[in-house]
Formats: C-alpha cells, structure tokens, sequence
C-alpha cells in the first residue's frame, strides 16, 4: 500500500495526465449534453407557443398533401430579413395598378373603424359572397356554384342542378387588421400583424378553401405538429 | 520504457481530445441513394467542425466571391438558423406527391433534409451551429465597402 501510495505522489504529471484523458470526453461533451437537456425541456414547455400551420391536399393526381408549420416568433424574427421585391423589412409594399383600382388600404380601415354587421352580401348564379365584421373578426365567405344535370329529374333530361364547387372561408382578427394597417401608406405591416397573431389566444382557423380537388386550411394553434 | 508509456499516454490523450473536440460540434451527413442498376451510393460522415476550419484556407477572392452571392441571403440563413435551434425535433416543411416524399425538419441542433422517391433517397444532416459559423466566417472576411 505504502509503494503504491509513494508511486502515486512521485508522479503527479502522469497522474494528472491519465485523469485529463479519462474525463477530457465529458468535460468536452458536457455542453452538448447540457443543450440536449435543455432542448429536451424547451420541447416539453413550448406548450405557450403559437404555431402557425398550412396543409394543402391536392385529391387530383397522385394526391399531393403539404404541410407547413411554422412557429410565430420564428416567423417575427425571419420575416424582417426578406428583402426581396415588394417585401421589405417585415414590410410588403401594395400596388395600386394591381389591385385593379381597389383601394386595399382604405377598405380595409372602413371596416375597421365600422360597427359589427355584414357589409358585402352577394348572391349570384356562379358565386355568393359576404363580407362581415363579427365579434372581433373580419369574416369573408365565398361560395363557388358549379351546375350539373340532374338525373333524377326525369321530366326534364337537360335540367341542371347547382352545388357548391368550392367554398373560401376566411376569419381574421380584427387586431391583427389593425396591425396590417399600422405601417406607412401603401405599406401592409406583416411583422406587426404576426405579433397580433401571437398575442391572438386559442385556436384559430384563420382560412379554410374546400373545392372538388383541393382542401386548404391555414391556422393557428399551440402544437407543433398539423393534425 | 516509461518514457515510451508517457509519450503513448501523451499522443493517445492528444488524440482523444482532438477528436472529442472535433466531434463535439456534431457532424455533417449526406446520404444518397440512386435505385437502379449501378445507381451512385455516397455516405458522407463528416465532424462539422472541420468545415469552418477548412474555410480559413479558402482564399480570400474565392471567399469574397461567395459573399457577393452570399449577401443576399446570409442575413436570413444566419437569422433561421439560430431561430431554428429553438425548435428541436420539429417537422417544419412535409410535402407528399404519390411516391414522392419531401421533409425539412430539426433533429435535435441539426437541419435535416429528406428526400424519397422511387429513383433515390437523400438525406442531408448538418449541425446549425456550423451553419452560423460558416455564414458569420463568410461575413467577416467580406472586404469592408
């Protein structure tokens, strides 16, 4: 015992050496370690988060699906570092030419500062339209008819028949309107609206398109995963 | 004979931390898979820390010339990057044609990259810390203007 203990103070160097490359992998991979920890428990507690998901499923072909999930403060931070053509800074700049002689901006703003009620009604042979403020949210419908020839009607072989070939839903928050229009003049704010977004609570589906070939649904929700 | 043992223990040491070191910030994966006959296979398994390093011998001009194709991007690599180390394990962007298999998403602080199709597979793993260092490196060495 006493030879080995001797041998031990009489090489310290080696000593030291041995046990540098002994613990040398855990020291060094301590951090690594560390952050998987810690990514682990942001995993679990992202549950405040908000996510916004696309899904598009094409049933024409071979059935195309896309799924896209982003998270908003993801989106916050990236978005201002898009410079390329109308956007900018967070920022998307309108045409006026483009928008065939509508003014976006304007309309948008008049039905922000107007009372809840239905502002668009139209109901046409090809198409229905509303256009509404209700509790809080801008609602657009939009209903596509499409006509086929009724079978059953015996009487008449050639009648038709009207259903719905597609269908646009969409329900955006009032507050994240304002936050569009907070930018400049001929300007959309997407950084301000996505925080609009974010501060926006529960689940929200934001647009829903359903047509004979195609479903698409944008919203908004605290998991990171499409359903 | 212990001089020889001190030397062994000393290089076997030095080695050891290099590659803990090296290996410490992850590494960069490629698989391709082509299915046909005589079809490429490459595996690449590579520590990510070795890409940074190797691009402190790429010359300046070459470097320079990258930062002007760079410049317009870069700021928006080096922003996603770092935001997407905030989301582990996450499945960002799946698209799903018939047989065709399309998936960007985090595996722990790598960006992976799958594609599947019936020709071939490709998977493409980097670490997003190496990312980072590659853009910032890139940025740095960019003649000032």
């Amino acid at each position: 015992m006493s030879i080995l203990s001797n041998r031990l103070t009489r090489r310290p160097a080696s000593i030291a050496l041995a046990g540098t490359v002994l613990l040398a992998p855990i020291s060094l991979l301590a951090p690594a370690l560390h952050a998987q920890e810690v990514t682990v428990t942001s995993s679990s507690s992202s549950t405040s988060e908000r996510w916004l998901h696309v899904r598009v499923i094409d049933t024409n072909h071979k059935g195309e699906t896309v799924r896209v999930n982003v998270p908003l403060e993801m989106a916050e931070k990236v978005l201002p570092a898009i410079n390329k053509d109308r956007l900018h800074s967070g920022k998307v700049r309108i045409n006026d030419t483009e928008m065939n002689g509508v003014d976006l901006k304007t309309l948008l703003d008049a039905v922000r500062s107007s009372k809840d009620g239905e502002y668009v009604t139209v109901q046409g042979s090809d198409n229905d339209v509303r256009v509404a403020k209700q509790a809080g949210y801008m609602i657009v419908h939009v209903t596509e008819k499409g006509f086929r020839s009724d079978k059953s009607d015996k009487a008449a072989d050639k009648s038709e028949k009207s259903y719905e070939r597609s269908r646009v839903d969409v329900k955006i928050p009032m507050k994240v309107v304002e936050a569009l229009l907070s930018a400049g003049k001929d300007e959309l704010d997407l950084v301000a609206a996505l925080r609009a977004l974010s501060a926006h609570g529960g689940d929200t589906e934001l647009v829903s398109v359903k047509s004979d070939d195609s479903t698409v649904r944008v919203w908004l929700d605290s998991k990171n995963v499409s359903d | 004979m212990m001089i020889l043992a001190k030397l062994a223990l000393g290089t076997a040491s030095t080695l050891m931390i290099a590659g803990v070191y090296t290996f410490r910030e992850g590494t960069v994966r490629v698989d391709v898979d082509e299915h046909r006959a005589g079809g490429a296979h490459v595996h690449v398994w590579a520590p990510a820390a070795i890409v940074p390093m190797a691009l402190h011998f790429v010359p300046d001009d070459k470097i320079c010339e990258a930062a002007e194709h760079a410049n317009e991007w870069a700021p928006l690599a080096r922003i996603a990057a770092r935001e997407l180390r905030k989301y582990p394990n996450t499945t960002f962007v799946e698209v799903e044609d018939g047989e065709d298999h399309v998936r960007v998403s985090t595996v722990g602080t790598k960006i992976q990259v799958d594609v599947t199709n019936p020709n071939e597979n490709v998977h493409v793993t980097v670490p997003l810390a190496m990312v980072e260092d590659v853009i910032a490196q890139i940025a740095a060495r960019q003649p000032a203007s």
